[in-house]
């Protein structure tokens, strides 16, 4: 039969609400819910924890205690919190981040709104500094050792070098990504350079550079372990290495439980400083 | 007076805005994208700049903003030449330029920010112009709480309120669904009435230009150059409140078709 249009919707309509298509469930340019969205959160952890739970089952009961069970690790950085003072290496952790990472910002922020600014400058100073992301920085931790010894600066140089390239170029494209007629109206309103970099093309650029900021602090805390493994006496990465010298998994995990808890921490951190920082950005529910 | 006209007049014609031979090369001469344009734009007068694509016509604005230099020969306001861009000239573009971090009224305010404008002052004048332009309720809006429409009047206002001689405007309203391109045609024609401004128009819109402009300048392209330089003289100085009593005109329909035909010739010649 031709593939007419069918003279008799109403007829039509009624048959096909009992065949009504299910929506699949990997369903394109489909939104969810706030609600949906922490339910199925939730459900996503629950399996985590349960993968991790039938792992410790599946392991032959000798080796129970290198793969120990959620409540345990749960346990385990109870009594480090309470008995151990853990909480103080999680503070001088947090001091080493939040140290290096102000110092980052405080270069990378300027410095790449400069060379987004003005392409002179870029294109002085970006070959040195895009080249310099393809250093590891875990290299230059005996150069870091020599220079410092096993000291907190030596900690945070490490973590300063290991973020700031990609901070910088990151937030150059930020910069450049800032609709050009955004200047050319502050232009021909007579806005002075000073006005424009700062009051324009900086405020223009905030959304993303905040993002970028989050997204970098993120990487930071891999540098900071790498940095407290090799050579430290306190700190979380420390307190890892020590239990690993006598095959304390549990605490080793309680560590790495506690690393992820305190970066989704800095995570929602970031996310609360955008939200009211930049406020002409919220998403709008509409 | 006619009923839903206005007269207007050019009591004193002298010329604010004048192109001396002006080109435009790009890549070292190699690519010319407007070139031999002497233009004289009048006081108060409303000059619309017409033609295809790629004919050097938003070059042309562009040059007179100061955003760009020419390459050749002089670009003159107020009988100096033009050294880069300035509030004298007022500019708004097809892209939507209300700053987003600032609210409808912070906008408006920021031009009289730059030009030093007392803040009372700023604010009292920022609220009148957004009345103006029917955004009073919306004063403490951010444009992304705003129509497309809306933060076009925005960017209109901020840059009006800079009270500058000439406005330059390149498809303002390109970016519009055509009933708000119609209210927003509709509203720069009351606005024209009462501020007498020189205005510069870059359009695709041939009914655009032919209702909002006094003249009619239409490029040719490969290279862009002024090929007719028309006054619509059919308006006899009227500036029609409604669309519609313009194109009831009887020597309307001609002027459009002859357009037409114009542009017809430069689609034929590239393609």
């Amino acid at each position: 039969m031709e593939n007419t249009l069918s003279t008799e919707p109403v007829a039509k309509g009624s048959t096909g609400a009992d065949k009504k298509k299910r929506k699949p469930v990997l369903n394109l340019l489909s939104p969810v819910s706030p609600r949906q969205a922490i339910i199925l959160g939730i459900i996503g952890g629950i399996v985590f924890f349960l993968i991790w739970e039938f792992g410790h089952f599946m392991t032959p009961e000798e080796s129970k205690r290198f793969l120990p069970s959620p409540q345990h690790v749960l346990s385990t950085l109870y009594t480090l919190l309470t008995e151990k003072g853990f909480l103080s290496d999680i503070g001088i952790s947090l001091f080493r981040i939040i140290g290096s990472f102000t110092a980052v910002c405080l270069v990378a922020v300027p410095l790449g709104i400069f060379m987004g600014c003005f392409d002179n400058m870029r294109a002085l100073i970006n070959p040195v500094v895009s080249g310099a992301r393809y250093l590891p920085a875990a290299s230059f931790i005996p150069l870091l050792l020599v220079w410092f010894g096993p000291t907190d600066t030596q900690k945070m140089a490490l973590l300063f070098l290991g973020v700031i390239f990609f901070l910088v170029a990151l937030i150059l494209d930020n910069t450049r990504a800032v609709q050009k007629e955004l200047i050319e109206a502050a232009l021909t309103m007579g806005a002075s350079r000073k006005q424009i970099v700062f009051g324009v093309v900086a405020r223009a650029a905030t959304p993303a550079i905040l993002d970028s900021m989050r997204n970098m602090i993120a990487v930071g805390w891999t540098y900071l372990v790498i940095a407290e493994i090799v050579a430290a006496q306190d700190g979380i990465g420390a307190v890892m290495m020590r239990a690993g010298r006598f095959l304390k998994a549990d605490v080793i995990m309680a560590g790495i439980l506690t690393i992820g808890l305190l970066g989704v921490m800095t995570d929602i951190a970031f996310r609360l400083i955008a939200h009211y920082a930049v406020p002409w950005n919220r998403k709008r529910s509409n | 007076m006619n009923a839903g006209t206005q007269t207007h007049s050019h009591s004193s014609r002298s010329a604010v805005i004048r192109s001396v031979d002006a080109a435009r090369r790009y890549l070292g001469g190699k690519f010319t994208a407007v070139e031999n344009v002497s233009l004289d734009f009048m006081k108060g007068q409303v000059t619309a700049l017409v033609g295809p694509s790629g004919c050097g016509k938003t070059t042309v604005l562009r040059l007179i903003s100061g955003l760009e230099e020419p390459t050749e020969g002089q670009i003159l306001a107020g009988g100096k030449p033009i050294e880069g861009p300035g509030p004298d000239r007022g500019m708004i573009f097809q892209a939507y330029t209300s700053f987003p971090w600032l609210t409808a009224l912070g906008n408006v305010e920021y031009g009289m920010n730059i030009l030093k404008v007392p803040k009372a002052e700023a604010r009292e004048r920022a609220m009148q112009w957004l009345e103006t332009f029917h955004l009073g309720d919306f004063a403490d809006a951010y444009p992304a709480e705003l129509s497309g429409g809306m933060k076009q009047r925005v960017a209109i206002a901020r840059t009006l309120a800079q009270n500058p001689a000439v406005l330059l405007m390149d498809e303002p309203f390109g970016a519009l669904d055509a009933q708000v391109r119609w209210e927003m045609q509709e509203m720069m024609i009351e606005i024209l009435s009462r501020e007498d401004k020189t205005v510069i128009l870059v359009t695709h819109d041939i009914q655009e230009a032919i209702y909002l402009a006094d003249r009619i300048v239409f490029f040719t392209s490969n290279p862009g150059r002024v090929k007719h330089d028309i006054v619509l003289e059919f308006k006899n100085g009227h500036r029609f409140a409604r669309k519609e009593e313009m194109l009831k005109q009887r020597d309307y329909a001609e002027i459009e078709a002859q357009l037409f035909v114009w542009m017809r010739e430069e689609i034929q010649k590239t393609g």
